[in-house]
């Protein structure tokens, strides 16, 4: 399933030390790791671990209160989201946040207009490329001219995810793309994120799917309380004693 | 990417034509006292367009238009009388200095959150008019600017009633088409994303304070061009027209027609305009009848005519065609 080559030389994103506090509540601790071009990196952790805190983080969404987010070397970490967004960091919603008023098309070429602003339209100005994502996504037969309430949950959910990659982002940041979706569903998620992995964008995937993430991503991060307890390649982090006694429990062998 | 699917349907063409066609007969079919009411109207559509733009687009509520309409006339006033200039340079003027107004108040409002935007253009509105009725030289104060030369380009000058309806039709027509284009532009579809979800939007690469600031700034370009076609339709500028109940009656107009296309702007305006005309000998009870017909609208069409007669349509449809086929 998983793309083999990624490029190990130089970090697309990195996060040192961030953290984040709601009151008493730590939603991140000094949390750091690197993510890579052409990699699909999984965050995962229980309820209320602070991933998609995480996510509002690296966005700008929320500001951080400690730490430092860098893209491609450059400290982002005071920029608006507006300007994180047009340096290359695109996200999607655990609930789609569509644009409920407008048609398909138009909740589409919001995605290719920030490619337009981010002035790298070469893959959108392929004819077949919004042909190409729809059918990975499995949205072929809808019309665009549709109001977009016509379109079931996990279609929207899905939608969202072209409409993330017709911006021809850096960094592709999916909060649990698959929840609520069906099994087929699901299959398109996956073959959209394979996608990403061969357009070189560095992928970071929260998902409480375990099969999902086990299978697609590269390494992966467990977060507890905002905490890190451990990071590794799926199979090492499927066996870490603390991540089974906090998160996995019987999940990692159901997976298997 | 493009909309592939764009195709002139025949009968949209024919209904255009059509429309096109009485609308440009009207100063045939009318007296000049309706002509004045029709003339009256079209400019009000410039402002009820904006409307559409900020409201209908953006999402964003504003009741300082009647106040940018006013700006737009003065500044056309006093190029065209103190400095000299000539008409069509001061109708430029009037567009882009009341757009820049807005514009730049639009970056100091929109740091206000939610509905607070709304709240500083009524204080904008009360300002403006206050500013009108006090500012002697600019505005002429409570006696106003009288006199205010008819548009002229070189020795062609519009001075009859019907020569201004052909001009002001001509104004209209352009800003209609420009904001239907803005509509299909990135920048439009950045108006949209703001109104259905900011964060989204955000998250998208829009810059909010800057896309509801380009917004308002549309919407004084739009009123401030209005107002120049008012001076020198009218001729005689008062701070008495250009008033918060003006911008009310604005708003009355755009959730009449509805919001959801710049037509709606466009019905709401001609209907409230002609009713007021038609039934003159009620006149004193017009307020109550505004108000009675608006809250009868929110709760049996909230969405206007325009989105009343969509979804007769669709009815209509899909009676014809059942079971019409949706996505899977």
């Amino acid at each position: 399933m998983k793309n083999g080559t990624v490029a190990k030389d130089r970090p697309v994103l990195s996060l040192s030390k961030v953290s984040k506090r709601f009151g008493g509540v730590v939603a991140a601790n000094e949390v750091t790791f690197d993510l890579y071009a052409g990699e699909v990196f999984g965050l995962i952790g229980p309820n209320g671990a602070g991933k998609t805190t995480l996510i509002n983080l690296i966005t700008g969404v929320t500001p951080a209160d400690e730490g430092e987010i860098t893209l491609q070397g450059r400290n982002i970490t005071q920029l608006p989201t507006h300007t994180r967004a047009k340096l290359g960091i695109v996200r999607t919603f655990q609930h789609p946040r569509i644009l409920d008023r407008c048609d398909v098309y138009t909740n589409l070429a919001v995605g290719a207009d920030l490619a337009g602003r981010r002035r790298v339209s070469s893959r959108n100005g392929r004819e077949d490329r919004l042909e190409q994502l729809l059918d990975l996504a499995g949205l072929t037969e809808i019309n665009l001219n549709d109001s977009i309430d016509k379109l079931s949950y996990g279609q929207q959910k899905l939608l969202e995810v072209v409409r993330a990659m017709l911006s021809q982002p850096l960094v592709l940041l999916l909060d649990e793309p698959a929840a609520g979706l069906n099994r087929a569903e699901m299959d398109h998620v996956v073959k959209l994120i394979k996608l990403a992995t061969q357009e070189n964008i560095a992928v970071l995937l929260i998902e409480h799917a375990m099969d999902l993430v086990m299978n697609n991503c590269h390494r992966v991060t467990v977060l507890n309380f905002g905490q890190q307890i451990a990071t590794g390649t799926p199979e090492e982090v499927q066996s870490d004693p603390e991540v089974i006694r906090a998160y996995l429990g019987g999940a990692a062998h159901a997976a298997r | 990417m493009e909309r592939a699917y764009r195709r002139l349907d025949p009968k949209r063409v024919v209904f255009t034509a059509l429309l096109l066609a009485v609308c440009l007969s009207i100063p045939r079919l009318t007296d000049s006292y309706m002509l004045r009411v029709f003339n009256i109207a079209w400019i009000t559509c410039l402002c009820v367009l904006s409307n559409y733009v900020l409201l209908g687009m953006c999402g964003q509520n504003s009741f300082a238009q009647a106040g940018l309409w006013g700006v737009g006339a003065y500044i056309t006033a006093n190029v065209v009388m103190k400095l000299g200039w000539p008409p069509l340079l001061a109708l430029l003027l009037a567009g882009l200095g009341t757009g820049l107004l807005a514009f730049v108040l639009g970056f100091a409002f929109f740091r206000l959150r939610h509905y607070y935007f709304t709240f500083a253009s009524v204080g904008l509105m009360t300002i403006l008019n206050g500013l009108f009725m006090n500012w002697t030289p600019f505005t002429g104060g409570a006696l106003g600017i009288s006199n205010v030369p008819s548009f002229s380009l070189g020795s062609f000058v519009v001075n009859t009633e019907e020569a201004n309806y052909f001009f002001i039709f001509l104004i209209f027509v352009i800003a209609y088409l420009l904001i239907k284009k803005l509509y299909h532009s990135p920048l439009g579809r950045s108006f949209m994303a703001i109104r259905d979800n900011e964060m989204a939007a955000n998250c998208l690469g829009i810059n909010s304070l800057l896309t509801k600031s380009i917004a308002f700034g549309i919407t004084g370009i739009l009123c401030g061009v209005a107002g120049a076609l008012y001076a020198f339709l009218a001729g005689y500028l008062s701070y008495q027209t250009f008033t918060y109940q003006q911008s009310t009656m604005y708003l009355i107009m755009v959730m009449l027609g509805g919001t959801s296309a710049p037509s709606g702007a466009v019905i709401g305006t001609m209907i409230i305009s002609l009713l007021q005309e038609w039934v003159r000998p009620l006149q004193n009870y017009m307020q109550f009848f505004y108000g009675l017909g608006i809250v009868l609208l929110m709760i049996v069409q909230p969405e206007g005519i325009l989105g009343g007669g969509r979804s007769l349509y669709e009815k209509w449809h899909s009676r014809k065609r059942p079971a019409s086929t949706v996505a899977k």
